[in-house]
């Protein structure tokens, strides 16, 4: 079976009227096959929004070739290649009163005729395919009454109702709260690889993709594209080289972001478990470094655990003190 | 599940109820701008007129088959293009303030009008025989060509310029264009011309006679025809052109009907009734809030009960019934109409989501 898509030498950019084209990626090779959640990862204006709108024919390519299940991209009339290819679109739609089981049964347009005559079957797909992303419950609530993430939800089923083999998706996750980007990127996963779909989503969130992504596309500044599972990129160094700019820091070992620790003043920080770890990162953050082994002269912290509450000792200039919370204690160091 | 289909089935009859009652406000509206008026005649002669049965007095049968059968008509049918019209710019350019004569076909008629009245001074009396003795149908044909000719305009404009947005400032930078071409021409006229000119651009539903009714009705329901076509294009935009294009409409092809339809429908009315304002903008959203979707296989059958309804209603009003004046139908719908577009923004300031397109 031919990959669901597949680029070969793809050129992409703006045609910028009699002037030379802008061209932001050349010779772009990628693959996406059935069952496959890709996302794709890079700075802004690397140009992912033009990649992704290439790719599914609202802009023209400016070389190479789109194979679309083994057919030029091109060659598809309008309607064959809506039921191919369905998208998700960054801006949020600003549609008044239009109920939820009739934005998702848009999504039928395409096996529908001129003046939309929905059959029963039609009609049971909507309702399987509101089930599916988890909103059936809402399908009588009116759009705009929906949370933001709700909303991305019935986005998201009224492009699984078109039946398609490619789903495309540009920044799904952008206008949701922490618990709506999880969700909508379990989504993803689960549609992918439960309802045979392929499944390419664009998105900030690196720690998401990490964790659902079965590989991602990371693309430079240059227009390149790096391929692979998270964890391959992650151990090549990939994510260190493309996202590491002043201050900001990929830590491999979590597979996230930090802000460069740039402690100078040592500190001897002893203790164990949760809290631990914690005071660690507040001690980095006001500008410590903490030391691993004490050496005289040097402050010192011991967080003591007493059976689910805790205790911060600190001793500095011969003196201790005890805290009970880490902003006491962090407000006594910098006095 | 059960509970689902009641209250799908709740708000279909629901809305076959609103349907049957503006059905109704259509009738008697029908039948009050026939009784009421300078004169008023009772609903037994109407009606023996209607039937076309002997013994009616011949005065009132004279006044209303010339002057308010074809008036009443005129209303309907101007209220029904106009907000037809109305309806598909403000999905096309998902604008709510947008209204038929964004594009600047009013423009175009009133320019067509005014080189007509005002311009036969300079162009030595070209159209003057015309104007002075054709009456009525010279301005209708002249406001045609104009409509007709920013219509073509618009048509060759739209096959490449894709912005939307740009579209639109071009439609608004054209009328203000041809604004002053007649401001320059009502500068150098003669005060009866100019006088001339305001009464038809006031509007009026009372100029048109069988004849011209005729051309009317078989242009407007061509539009109409057209618009037939459209529910499902003018759906998929409201999600904007994007999302048409990726569910495999050919969104070029549906925006040139759009225009073309949109056109020929209020350029129609101008021609014969003047640049009627306010119907346009105001009935979508009437329809919208009745009806309580945006869905447009239920829009465009609401806005043809509510869009004859509020002409037939501003045209009853415009007769002052028991005075010997008459309003200009333009007074009346922008009486009622500007404080409406007041409440229109200052409730979505408030929040309310249903007023968008």
């Amino acid at each position: 079976m031919p990959p669901v898509l597949q680029t070969s030498a793809l050129k992409i950019g703006y045609k910028n009227g009699s002037r030379t084209p802008k061209i932001i990626a050349d010779s772009l090779d990628l693959e996406l096959r059935v069952g496959e959640l890709v996302c794709l990862i890079g700075p802004n204006g690397v140009g992912k929004s033009t990649l992704l709108r290439t790719v599914t024919g609202l802009q023209p390519k400016l070389g190479g070739e789109i194979l679309l299940s083994g057919k030029s991209l091109e060659a598809y009339a309008p309607r064959d290649l809506a039921s191919q290819v369905s998208v998700v679109l960054t801006s949020p739609i600003s549609v008044g009163a239009m109920r939820v089981d009739e934005l998702t049964a848009m999504g039928r347009f395409p096996f529908t005729g001129l003046f939309d005559r929905m059959s029963a079957h039609d009609w049971d797909v909507v309702r399987q395919t509101l089930e599916v992303v988890g909103v059936d419950k809402l399908q009588h609530r009116y759009v705009h009454t929906l949370s933001d993430g709700e909303r991305q939800k019935v986005m998201i089923a009224r492009a699984l109702a078109q039946e398609p083999r490619l789903m495309v998706l540009d920044e799904p996750t952008a206008y949701l709260d922490l618990p709506g980007r999880v969700v909508v990127m379990n989504l993803l996963h689960d549609l992918a690889c439960g309802h045979e779909k392929a499944v390419l989503t664009s998105t900030h969130d690196l720690d998401l993709a990490l964790r659902h992504a079965d590989r991602i596309w990371l693309m430079d500044e240059a227009g390149q594209i790096l391929q692979g599972a998270p964890e391959d990129l992650v151990l090549n160094g990939s994510f260190a080289q493309i996202f590491n700019r002043a201050g900001v820091h990929f830590d491999p070992h979590s597979g996230t972001f930090d802000t460069q620790s740039s402690g100078i003043n040592p500190i001897f920080l002893e203790g164990q478990g949760l809290a631990l770890i914690w005071t660690r990162k507040a001690l980095h953050r006001a500008g410590y470094k903490v030391e691993e082994a004490w050496t005289p002269g040097c402050k010192r912290v011991r967080v003591e655990d007493q059976g689910g509450a805790y205790l911060w000792h600190a001793e500095q200039d011969g003196q201790s003190e005890t805290f009970p919370n880490i902003h006491a204690l962090l407000q006594r160091l910098s006095a | 599940m059960t509970n689902s289909l009641k209250s799908k089935k709740g708000i279909k009859s629901n809305r076959l109820w609103l349907f049957g009652l503006f059905l109704f406000a259509v009738l008697l509206l029908f039948l009050l701008n026939i009784m009421l008026g300078s004169v008023r005649i009772p609903f037994k002669e109407v009606w023996g007129v209607l039937m076309a049965r002997e013994g009616v007095r011949e005065s009132w049968e004279y006044i209303v088959r010339n002057s308010r059968l074809p008036r009443v008509l005129t209303a309907a049918l101007a209220g029904i293009a106009l907000s037809a019209s109305g309806l598909q710019m403000q999905t096309m350019f998902r604008n709510p303030l947008a209204d038929p004569f964004i594009l600047g076909i009013n423009s175009g008629a009133s320019l067509g009008v005014a080189l007509t009245i005002l311009g036969t001074g300079f162009v030595g009396g070209l159209f003057l025989p015309a104007a002075n003795s054709g009456g009525e149908f010279t301005l209708a044909l002249a406001a045609s060509a104009g409509a007709g000719a920013v219509l073509a305009l618009i048509l060759l404009v739209g096959r490449w310029v894709k912005n939307p947005t740009t579209l639109l400032i071009l439609g608004l930078m054209f009328g203000h264009a041809t604004s002053a071409i007649v401001s320059i021409l009502i500068y150098f006229s003669a005060p009866e011309r100019i006088h001339a000119y305001s009464i038809w651009s006031f509007g009026s539903y009372s100029g048109v006679n069988w004849t011209q009714l005729k051309v009317m009705a078989i242009v407007i329901l061509a539009g109409l025809a057209l618009l037939l076509l459209l529910p499902k294009g003018l759906n998929a935009l409201l999600l904007g052109e994007d999302y048409a294009r990726t569910m495999g409409l050919n969104v070029g092809l549906l925006r040139f009907v759009i225009l073309l339809s949109a056109s020929v429908l209020s350029g129609a009315v101008t021609a014969f009734c003047g640049p009627i304002g306010f119907i346009g903008v105001a009935v979508p959203h009437l329809a919208r809030n009745i009806f309580k979707t945006s869905n447009h296989k239920i829009l465009i059958p609401a806005i043809v009960v509510i869009g004859a309804a509020v002409s037939m209603a501003a045209s009853l009003i415009a007769q002052l019934p028991g005075s010997q004046l008459m309003l200009p139908i333009n007074v009346v719908t922008s009486l009622f109409g500007a404080p409406f577009v007041v409440w229109v923004l200052l409730k979505r300031k408030r929040g309310a989501a249903s007023f968008n397109v």
